[in-house]
């Protein structure tokens, strides 16, 4: 008994010397000391820290200091360094940068004076990361939403198989035959709330007014909202598409649905698609989103999956462009990152990637072709900086739909009134 | 103030002075109220007056009552806290007698209690992290262990996290699960029961079960009182389990209020109006334990 | 066999069906360590994996960026058992305090110290991290370990109600062969206190070890992480996720916390005979 408590005591010493020793940080006094943070998972951490050892390298008068975070847990840290003042100089950004936007800096001196170079990306790609005159980052990979299916389950039901100008009539048609003919779902989980935003879209108007920059609603009568509902809560009472309780219990994209053989269609954004892919090991293919009417709007639009940002507090901006701009166009940085972020923007980091490309990121690159030349132009309809608490909202509606407990048309009115309530607030 | 005037009266003295019960219990209490005016009174004072704000990251402005009046309009809110109510009425009692069997159970003089103990505690360890939430996933799933054991018994399964009536009992299961840390507490005033008392029940001719009512249950009820407490607070405040299994969902029935504190808080924003859901919330969890207080004299025993 | 024999091996069969029971989530998440996602994600119940594994533990030892997880482990182990000594003994300085000396406001800090359990972290957590902001303590271990020197309630209330059931006229005598109120408390109370106090370094090393949010936010190197953090960082469910790994690091994460209870615990067994109070 003694002797173990010796020795824990012993342990314990040890561990607190050696973890006090060990809290020196880096760089010198002739470096800029840059700091920046990303969300991922191991592999995306292992990548990303290579390449910025690889930068520091080449670069020997900058210093960066690297955190990295879950996804949950990377908007925690970053409110809670917005709300001090302490952002780091770059910062991975997604969707909802819009909340940030009085933290970000305005990019286009760095792009004006070549120290981001820009020369071998287009327009419609730049597009995804310009907002209100600012150029607030540099995309990481752009995406588009689409439909993954299982062409050999949809064969075997007897459903005729999905093209790219396709509509919801079909959409749900196709999920009945599949359910009624092999027992499985015909869908697995949808984005419910962007799928809402694009058939708003489709429908001739928009969700958020962008004359207003999304301050405003871009429609007033909700019965446009009403079949999305309905289409919804008719899949899931027949069976064809996964209830709650089966929702919950699918913990990430490689445990989809479709990857497991139980529907035989998912969304997917169409970085995803690769690893949905990999994982089912069955050729799945990949479409557009499904449209009102056959030959209308699609609706469709690239989006920036992520982007890196500059914090307009930083001290060293220059340095951090620096980074952006090796991060986008170095070709061995890029080898390393393998386009695990999105499709890159950059035309010759493209090219190196697709010449030992397999089939599933060929479909991914051509489906991104396909919807840059879809793209409304509108940039994404559906960023507000209020989109959390709507979507929250309507999901809750959607929940009550589907269980009975009010009419497609209420909930449709719910949440028109509700958006319009949040955005006067704000 | 009256133990300074004493001090001017008679003659100064340091000695008498640091012996005073006023010192000695500020002296004690000091690492309490120091750091509470440090870190905690400040954090506090804020979010009270960030609930009379719409404070959100970009700074905010003084809006009176109206995060208040919002609240009792919000069917959602109102919602959460009778999810809340329920929660900790069914998982706390449950979560306490279960701790208390186990202790008892495992305070005996037999081989390998102290591997039991730690055999039962095992389950409290894994706490929140996101591996017991997959396993917790898997087994309430539409094919999972436990309908499997249900079919096995006769029973319809249930599609737990798919109906808004089931949603809540994964999660009170869960919390029942982990009922190490009352077990802990329960054994170690177990242990301060003295064993003459259990003796001389026996002389009168007690059974067990006797024992347990006439002499166990009097002499714990203090640490009793603390564990329905503490449970009960804690309970009030549970988040990880809801935030990492169910969402809230489906349809809130397992929205929690501390999961939609942080939802507007963290998700959306609106921290004036989670500041003031806050406030309402440590209202109504005061008056639960200043009712459980106000009780205890009539069934905990001091000595 | 004899009537005493049967009840003993029932007694014994019964806590271990149930102990069975109770731990089989967690023999689950051991086994995940050994499977591959497909098997891990698509619901198998087995606790024996088709093929085990091994590199799981390879893969997820590792770490990130060439920061492996034996870093994590020490970090952990440093924060959870300089909180666990200072919470203890704060908290049992707190405890006398509040139990034992009839001090003017006692009531009132009493009260203040339950309604500071009452207020969720979310609304806390911001201004918080501005004070330590402020004061140039964040990217420093300091925030982290600075809460737990000033008591927790949990601990104070729990010492303070085993209190109650040290007589009072242990003090009385004591002060009678010329102790103070300083020397009874190490003297007479704090010895006396050790199941409570075992039973609290238990609960607190577990609860340090696994705390998530103060290391997330106050961290600011990756060389500083802990365990818990170090854990979610496997995960991201819109990409691709290591969950066999994930699964190998939680298990081992076990282990400390594990093997601290199992000493604590024997203590705790052992401690009776020896300090049992007649009351």
């Amino acid at each position: 008994m003694k002797k173990i408590f010796t020795t824990l005591c012993l342990v314990i010493i040890l561990t607190i010397l050696t973890a006090c020793g060990n809290e020196s940080g880096g760089g010198g006094d002739d470096q800029y000391v840059i700091r920046i943070a990303w969300w991922g998972s191991q592999m995306r951490h292992d990548a990303t820290i290579e390449v910025i050892e690889l930068f520091m390298e080449q670069n020997p008068d900058i210093y960066i200091e690297y955190e990295f975070f879950d996804p949950d847990g990377y908007w925690t840290a970053m409110n809670t360094r917005v709300a001090s003042d302490d952002v780091w100089d770059v910062f991975q950004m997604g969707g909802n940068f819009q909340q940030y936007i009085d933290n970000i800096l305005d990019i286009t001196p760095f792009i004006e004076d070549g120290t981001i170079d820009v020369s071998r990306t287009d327009e419609s790609f730049l597009n995804t990361t310009y907002f209100e005159g600012k150029m607030v980052g540099i995309s990481n990979g752009v995406n588009s939403n689409g439909i993954a299916f299982d062409p050999a389950l949809f064969e075997e039901a007897g459903a005729p198989l999905l093209h790219a100008d396709w509509t919801w009539d079909d959409f749900a048609n196709s999920a009945m035959i599949i359910h009624e003919n092999l027992g499985i779902y015909g869908s697995s989980a949808l984005s419910d709330f962007i799928a809402l935003t694009i058939l708003v879209t489709q429908s001739g108007a928009n969700f958020f007014d962008p004359a207003t920059n999304s301050t405003t609603l871009g429609f007033d009568d909700p019965s446009i909202l009403v079949p999305y509902f309905e289409m919804r809560r008719d899949l899931v009472q027949a069976g064809a598409f996964p209830d709650a309780g089966r929702l919950a219990t699918i913990t990430d994209i490689e445990g989809d649905l479709l990857v497991t053989g139980d529907a035989a269609m998912t969304w997917v954004a169409s970085n995803q698609f690769i690893t949905v892919a990999n994982a089912a090991g069955r050729p799945l293919e990949l479409v557009p989103l499904p449209r009102l009417t056959a030959g209308g709007e699609s609706g469709m639009g690239l989006t920036s999956s992520q982007m890196l940002s500059i914090s307009n507090a930083s001290p060293y901006p220059e340095a951090a462009a620096r980074f952006i701009n090796f991060f986008q166009n170095d070709e061995e940085a890029n080898r390393i990152l393998a386009g695990e972020r999105g499709v890159p923007i950059m035309s010759h980091i493209r090219e190196m990637l697709s010449e030992n490309a397999d089939e599933n990121l060929a479909t991914v690159y051509a489906f991104v072709g396909l919807a840059g030349e879809l793209d409304t132009g509108l940039g994404n309809p559906l960023e507000s900086p209020n989109n959390p608490e709507i979507r929250d909202h309507f999901e809750f509606l959607l929940e009550q739909v589907i269980f009975g407990q009010i009419e497609a048309e209420a909930a449709a009115e719910d949440l028109r009134d509700f958006a319009e309530d949040v955005l006067a607030r704000n | 103030m009256a133990a300074k005037i004493e001090v001017e009266k008679k003659s100064f003295s340091l000695k008498d002075f640091i012996q005073k019960e006023n010192t000695v219990g500020y002296v004690f209490a000091a690492p309490f109220i120091i750091g509470f005016l440090a870190f905690t009174l400040i954090p506090m004072i804020l979010s009270l007056y960030y609930s009379f704000t719409d404070f959100n990251l970009r700074g905010g402005d003084w809006i009176g009552l109206e995060n208040y009046v919002r609240l009792f309009n919000d069917d959602r809110f109102i919602n959460s806290v009778l999810v809340t109510l329920r929660f900790v009425f069914v998982s706390v009692p449950l979560r306490l007698a279960f701790g208390l069997l186990v202790a008892y159970l495992l305070t005996r003089k037999a081989k390998g209690v102290s591997f039991y103990r730690a055999l039962y505690y095992l389950p409290t360890l894994i706490g929140g992290s996101i591996a017991v939430a997959i396993v917790w996933r898997e087994l309430f799933s539409i094919n999972g262990a436990v309908n499997v054991m249900l079919e096995g018994l006769g029973a319809a399964p249930v599609n737990w996290f798919g109906d808004p009536r089931m949603a809540m009992w994964p999660l009170i299961l869960m919390s029942i699960w982990q009922f190490g840390s009352s077990m802990i507490i329960f054994a170690a005033g177990l242990k301060e029961i003295p064993a003459e008392l259990y003796e001389a029940a026996e002389m009168d001719g007690a059974n067990k079960l006797k024992s347990f009512f006439k002499i166990t249950l009097p002499c714990l009820s203090p640490v009793i009182l603390y564990n329905l407490i503490m449970q009960m607070i804690s309970a009030f405040m549970t988040f990880t389990q809801a935030f990492v299994i169910t969402g809230g969902g489906p349809m809130d029935s397992t929205n929690f209020y501390a999961l939609y504190v942080y939802r507007h808080a963290f998700d959306f924003f609106n921290m004036g109006y989670a500041s003031a859901m806050s406030w309402v919330m440590l209202v109504i969890i005061s008056i639960f334990t200043v009712i459980v207080l106000k009780t205890s004299k009539y069934w905990v025993h001091q000595n | 066999m004899n009537k005493k024999t049967i009840k003993k091996i029932t007694y014994h069969i019964l806590i271990l069906a149930f102990g069975f029971v109770m731990v089989y989530p967690v023999l689950w998440m051991i086994s995940g360590s050994l499977k591959d996602n497909s098997e891990i994600l698509t619901g198998s119940l087995n606790l024996i994996p088709d093929v085990f594994r091994w590199e799981n533990f390879a893969n997820g030892w590792r770490g990130f960026g060439g920061i492996s997880f034996s870093v994590f482990f020490r970090n952990s182990l440093f924060v959870a058992v300089v909180s666990t000594i200072g919470t203890v003994l704060s908290s049992a300085c707190i405890a006398y305090a509040f139990s034992r000396i009839k001090f003017k406001g006692s009531k009132f800090w009493f009260g203040v110290m339950l309604a500071t359990m009452m207020l969720p972290f979310q609304v806390i957590l911001i201004p918080q991290y501005i004070i330590f902001h402020r004061l140039g303590l964040v990217g420093t271990y300091l925030p982290i370990l600075i809460p737990n020197f000033i008591g927790r309630a949990f601990f104070i209330y729990l010492m303070m109600q085993f209190m109650v059931s040290i007589p009072k006229e242990l003090d009385e005598a004591a002060i009678m062969d010329g102790c103070n109120k300083y020397t009874v408390f190490t003297r007479i109370i704090f010895p006396l206190l050790r199941p409570a106090l075992i039973t609290s370094a238990i609960i607190q090393f577990y609860w340090a070890w696994d705390d998530f949010m103060g290391p997330l936010i106050y961290l600011q190197r990756p060389q500083m992480f802990t365990v818990s953090i170090a854990l979610r960082n496997f995960a991201d469910t819109t990409s691709v996720t290591d969950w066999g790994a994930m699964f190998a690091m939680s298990t081992l994460s076990l282990l400390p916390v594990f093997v601290m209870f199992l000493f604590f615990n024997k203590q705790l067994v052992e401690g009776i005979s020896t300090t049992g109070v007649k009351g």
